[in-house]
């Protein structure tokens, strides 16, 4: 061979060679691809183009940019050129001085480098949550999840974890301000004024009477008692609103059952789930919570719970569902009106199939299945299987996408089918939910027909902000102008503050004393971590100082000289003798303290009897031609007051993988007939309103649907959120209830292209199959179905591991793609933002990605979530490569990444087969402002510019836990150790120990679980990480033919 | 023609900037490092003469990987009787009673990446004195030991210390 060889070489043409080339590329091992997966629409047309950007390990590089576009970098890199010259000018003198400043006062509970954790709470207008605060030196460095709390049981969203940054946000107020008007209150000047000056200001002003207080929900009970005693002694009145407001969930509450609540639901209990486009996973009333509940039926295969989607946006819950049906909004009450159809008249169940007059009301919606495009079978199945589950089923509708004209329908369906099916008082619990949830767009109509009135002569705005999730044709600006004064307590002079007379800033949560009830009767504490950072005073303590400045009111609310003894002797009196009767107070105080709070979820309830004639209002079906428009929040913005944060603008949706924008979806149909592409901007109107925004192809979309996200386009947030996409609560109509989703909708195309940031495909396996999945029978039959298992052998001899072993496990079962992980993981880890440009090219820094894969036909497109971090293999490929030894394999399995060493090769990345490494191509923590620089947390490395990083598997947590071991002088146990992205996640879906320990719980499934597999096992890498893999339940069998897929 | 010259400035800058610097072992390290303190504090005083124990200032050494410098609260445990007419005391007093603190200056420092805790150090019964000298006779503390990266591993690659040698126990 080698002989020809060397023959070929002088014998043969240039042609010659690159065609025995080829044909020695054709002979070489093929790479085992399958497509049935795919990442994005170009992944699964096999585009050119992608499968070119794939094969490149990195998608930009600095020599191949161009001067303008690489501008900025080439100046940054002569400017710190410069300065790395100065500091070698220097080099011989002593490193830079540091001082150690000790305490005056050693605070008893502070030891230096040793975190503390403090038991708060966190809301954020629907979702309550209960967390720890991790501080370090008394500043408050993470949020993390109080395992303790009934409701999340130890995990958290996104927005919780990111409110961190919040806290440090150097755009933050720091003290009352005024602002100065012109008379026609167009132009203003801002002076910064003293507390004392305000309060004279407001006091003679709420004397004169006409106030009315504006917040959002309360889910506080003692601020609701400080707010009602505000109102007695000014004769004022408290208006509740909040831009994802669920009054539907309550008018339709108080139609059906008498009385006007929402409910607290069960998915725990569940075990056949419809939603009609609830986004319970993802954004509606308390994802976090209905996540780990709903886990609870999704972890033992064996008793898997169902889920069925009918889904007009691509919702996450729609994602996790085992049968997703795409519908438009008008069609929400079909499905609802449909499956009562099928089992009242259809299959003559229930009570009423012997009521004829009920039955012709259903006329209209006896041919739901056909409507929405779907087998009937399938239809009449998930209608069986509800009634086969009767009391242990639920059904859900609710939130911005159900906002339509009808939505009021809507509610009185799902809750007479919940009814029907007995889960009133079982799965659907109405006398325990959250009693907080007070939040009413009526009310605020009502309030701004009295500030037009000229009614309303003080307005005190907390925690809303109207002006900017209102649309226009609500008249909240003009109304406002007639408000004599207004007065603000939000952290900035936002698009509401712009407007205030006077800004009175509110504490940031963590700095400030509280409580909540998220449920009934579960009463939870909110611990400041950290004293006020400015001169800013709590919302409550500003109304007490009022009352008492002017004295009237209540006792309590003028006698108090803090909110923390407001609140304290609240609990005295009107907590605990609910919550604990008969226990000394101060023990009970400390308890709560310590807990975080008390009371349970699990309470006796009864089911409520339906009202029949409440039926009487849902009126024949109606059709629809046409576009309609569907609005929805995202899970990172929710409704974007919180948008001015780094972390959740490039965290990825989970579901379309685009970050710092808000685009419309349009089905892939759609797209074709109207020659749209990826990117190409396009007007949409509604009515008379219009914008321009980019058009993004989403697969399993309804041809009829224009779905837009709410929370973006702020314009008074700060320098993170200003201008990155476009206000789409501007879309809301008004006029006689709100309505978001199903108005008719148009689009024009436009010449121009705008650009969306997309990480899917980023680090795309190029078709190599990551993710095993199989269908509840398939497993029925087989538990390895779905996993293709190899024959491996290694020309390495291994390595040994006599201590620790440390190893994780992923159940993609439970998964459902939420990635709190991703911000836990750049929370602990201290991990950059890089920006929009940047992530363009490829260069997003997330140490933890989770990757979205659409399974099967494009239209109507099911997905798979899968979260992949570094795989930490015992044959690492990147190990081999370093030529300067910066990753290198420790005695306790873990791959290390040593920073100082790292010259920046990227050999690394480049050999990673699960392209798991990031490298920092500039040195993004120099932009880290002050105050930000606090939430850092100290026990990682904060990487400069040039070296490669990834998950170290929280390896502080480890060395952490271990020492605490030593110094207790005891053997390490399952469970010590916890990484940041399994203490976030709210399924527990993560599970990390020591594969060492046969007793641990990862050790047990990397030994007995059928389901677990490793990625790219045939490639012998032999990773610590094992996936689980994904059991659908939807009544199918895979075709002999399609079997073996990884 | 442009770029070619501005690298040989850099490159002329930079011989120029270390042609001063001693190139030998222990360069760049701070070993005989003694800066002047605020206060001419003196172990020797405290811990030879006084016979106090290293653990009633430094009492957050066992569970912290810090072995903090102690609040002015601790010095005054004994200063508000002791030596009061010495002007430094009464400096110090004064830094107390008005609520302020005392900048000392760090002598004993490791780069950003290297994560170091004493409380592990100390449970495996390692002396102060081993990384830190004889501490007990200076009457102005000095760096001894170069607090290289060989000279700690030096330490844990001794079998008898059954010393952890993967690149994380220290940088992360």
């Amino acid at each position: 061979m080698s002989e020809n060889n060397h023959e070929h070489m002088h014998e043969h043409s240039e042609s010659e060679l690159s065609a025995e080339l080829a044909a020695k590329k054709a002979a070489r091992p093929q790479i085992e691809r399958n497509n049935t997966h795919w990442l994005t629409l170009e992944h699964y047309n096999n585009d050119p183009e992608f499968m070119k950007k794939a094969e490149t390990e990195f998608q930009s590089s600095p020599l191949r940019e161009s001067e303008s576009e690489g501008g900025w970098a080439r100046r940054e890199f002569l400017k710190l050129m410069g300065a790395s010259l100065a500091m070698s000018a220097a080099g011989c003198i002593r490193r830079p001085v540091q001082k150690i400043v000790p305490y005056n006062k050693q605070p008893e509970e502070v030891t230096l480098g040793v975190a503390n954790y403090y038991a708060s709470t966190y809301f954020d207008g629907n979702e309550g949550l209960g967390v720890l605060v991790k501080t370090r030196e008394g500043r408050p460095i993470k949020i993390e999840g109080n395992p303790k709390f009934p409701m999340n049981k130890g995990g958290l969203s996104v927005r919780a974890q990111s409110s961190i940054l919040s806290l440090y946000d150097p755009e933050r107020l720091q003290g009352p301000k005024h602002n100065i008007f012109n008379e026609k209150r167009s132009n203003k000047d801002t002076v910064s004024i003293k507390w004392d000056g305000l309060d004279d200001k407001v006091v003679a002003q709420l004397k004169k009477g006409g106030a009315v207080v504006l917040t959002g929900n309360v889910a506080s009970p003692s601020t609701r008692a400080v707010i009602s005693d505000f109102a007695q002694a000014f004769k004022a009145d408290h208006v509740s609103w909040e831009p994802l407001a669920n009054e539907e969930i309550r008018e339709g509450q108080r139609a059906s059952y008498g009385e006007a609540v929402v409910p607290q639901y069960r998915f725990d209990k569940a075990k056949m789930i419809v939603s009609i486009d609830a986004d319970f996973l993802g954004t509606w009333l308390n994802p976090t919570t209905f996540g780990a509940q709903f886990a609870a039926g999704r972890r033992d295969p064996k008793k898997l719970s169902k889920l069925v989607s009918f889904d007009s946006t691509y919702s996450l819950t729609g994602g996790n569902a085992d049968i997703r049906v795409k519908i438009k909004p008008s069609q929400q009450l079909d499905v609802v009106m449909g499956l009562i159809n099928v089992l009242v008249v259809n299959k003559n169940l229930s009570a009423y199939a012997n009521n004829e007059k009920f039955k012709d009301s259903l006329v209209s919606y006896a041919n739901t299945a056909q409507k929405l495009g779907i087998e009937p079978a399938l239809f009449t199945k998930v209608a069986t299987d509800l009634w086969e589950n009767k009391g242990q089923s639920l059904v859900v509708a609710g939130g911005l996408q159900t906002l339509t004209s009808r939505s009021a329908e809507l509610q009185i369906a799902v809750n007479f089918l919940n009814s029907l099916l007995e889960n009133e008082g079982k799965t659907v619990d109405g006398k325990n939910g959250n009693p907080g949830l007070k939040a009413s767009y009526a009310e605020l109509e009502k309030l701004i027909k009295e500030m037009n009135a000229g009614k309303v002569k003080t307005l005190i705005i907390h925690r809303v902000n109207p002006m900017y999730a209102l649309p226009k044709e609500a008249g909240f600006a003009e109304a406002l102008k007639k408000v004599d004064m207004v007065v603000y307590t939000g952290d900035r002079i936002d698009e509401t503050g712009e407007h205030a007379t006077y800004l009175a800033p509110d504490n940031h949560p963590l700095e400030t004393w509280g409580d909540a009830e998220f449920a009934k009767d579960i009463f939870a504490i909110q611990q400041p971590a950290i004293r006020p950072l400015y001169d800013t005073r709590s919302f409550q303590l500003s109304l007490m100082t009022w009352a008492y400045l002017a004295n009237v009111g209540p006792k309590r609310l003028i006698t108090f000289e803090t909110f923390y003894d407001y609140l304290r002797n609240f609990w005295k009196e009107e907590i605990q003798p609910k919550a604990a009767k008969g226990k000394a107070f101060e023990d009970f105080w400390a308890e709560v303290l310590q807990n975080g709070y008390v009371g349970d979820l699990d309470h006796s309830t009864a089911a409520r009897s339906f009202k029949s004639e409440a039926f009487a209002a849902i009126k024949p079906a109606s059709n629809r031609s046409g576009f309609e428009l569907a609005l929805y929040p995202t899970v990172q913005h929710g409704d974007g007051s919180s948008a001015n944060n780094s972390w959740q603008q490039e965290l990825p949706d989970p579901v379309t993988k685009i970050v710092w924008d808000n685009y419309v979806c349009v089905s892939i149909a759609t797209a074709e007939k109207y020659h749209l592409k990826q990117s190409t901007v396009v007007e949409l109107k509604v009515g008379d309103k219009k914008v321009e925004l980019p058009v993004h192809i989403q697969p399993g979309l309804h041809d009829d649907v224009l779905a837009v996200a709410v929370g973006y386009g702020r314009t008074r947030a700060g320098r993170v959120a200003d201008g990155v996409g476009q206000n789409m609560f501007e879309f809301a109509s008004f006029a006689g209830g709100p309505v978001f989703a199903g108005q008719e909708a148009s689009f024009t195309k436009t010449t121009k292209k705008y650009n969306l940031a997309s990480v899917a495909g980023n680090n795309s396996m190029e078709g190599r199959m990551i993710v095993a999945e199989a269908t509840l029978k398939d497993y029925m039959k087989n538990e390895h179905a779905g996993v293709h298992r190899h024959k491996t052998w290694s020309i390495w001899s291994g390595h040994q591991y006599n201590g620790h072993k440390w190893g994780m496990s992923v159940d993609l079962n439970t998964c459902t793609g939420c990635s709190a992980c991703m911000t836990a993981c750049q929370s602990e880890n201290n991990i950059s933002v890089v920006g929009k440009t940047y992530v363009l090219q490829g260069r997003e820094m997330h140490w933890m990605r989770v990757d979205r894969y659409y399974v099967g036909n494009p239209a109507d497109a099911l997905a798979v979530f899968q979260p992949v971090m570094c795989q930490h293999c015992d044959n690492a490929p990147c190990e081999t490569v370093c030529p300067v030894l910066a990753t290198v394999h420790s005695d306790e399995g873990l791959n290390e990444m040593v920073y100082n060493r790292c010259v920046g090769t990227r050999y690394c990345a480049n050999n990673c087969p699960y392209k798991v490494r990031r490298f920092n191509w500039f040195n993004y923590a120099k932009l880290i402002e002050k105050p930000m620089h606090m939430a850092l947390n100290p026990d990682v490395t904060v990487r400069p510019r040039g070296v490669m990083e990834k998950c170290s598997f929280c390896v502080q947590r480890i060395k952490e836990a271990k020492n605490k071991a030593k110094l207790e002088d005891r053997k390490l146990k399952d469970g010590d150790v916890k990484t940041a992205c399994q203490i976030a996640c709210p399924t527990q879906a993560i599970i990390f120990g020591d594969l060492n320990d046969p007793e641990s719980q990862v050790a047990k499934i990397f030994k007995d679980e059928p389901r677990s597999y490793a990625l790219l096992e045939e490639w012998h890498a032999a990773p610590s990480v094992r996936y689980l893999s994904k059991i659908r339940n939807n009544d199918k069998e895979t075709p002999a033919a399609e079997k073996g897929g990884h | 023609m442009h770029r070619v010259f501005r690298t040989f400035a850099a490159v002329g800058l930079l011989a120029l900037s270390l042609a001063g610097c001693k190139f030998q072992p222990g360069w760049g390290y701070n070993q005989g490092y003694a800066p002047e303190q605020p206060l001419p504090f003196s172990h020797e005083i405290h811990v030879t003469k006084n016979q106090m124990q290293c653990q009633y200032c430094h009492n957050q050494v066992e569970r912290s990987k810090h072995s903090s410098i102690p609040a002015l609260s601790t010095c005054m445990n004994c200063h508000l009787q002791v030596k009061t007419d010495s002007p430094f005391i009464q400096k110090l007093r004064e830094a107390y009673d008005k609520g302020g603190s005392i900048e000392w200056v760090r002598v004993h420092m490791l780069p950003d990446h290297v994560q170091f805790n004493h409380s592990a150090h100390i449970a495996k019964g390692v002396n102060c004195q081993t990384c830190h000298g004889e501490v007990e006779k200076m009457a102005k503390i000095t760096q001894v030991q170069d607090l290289s990266m060989g000279w700690c591993v030096n330490c844990h690659r001794q079998p008898e210390n059954k010393a952890p040698l993967n690149c994380t126990t220290c940088h992360h």
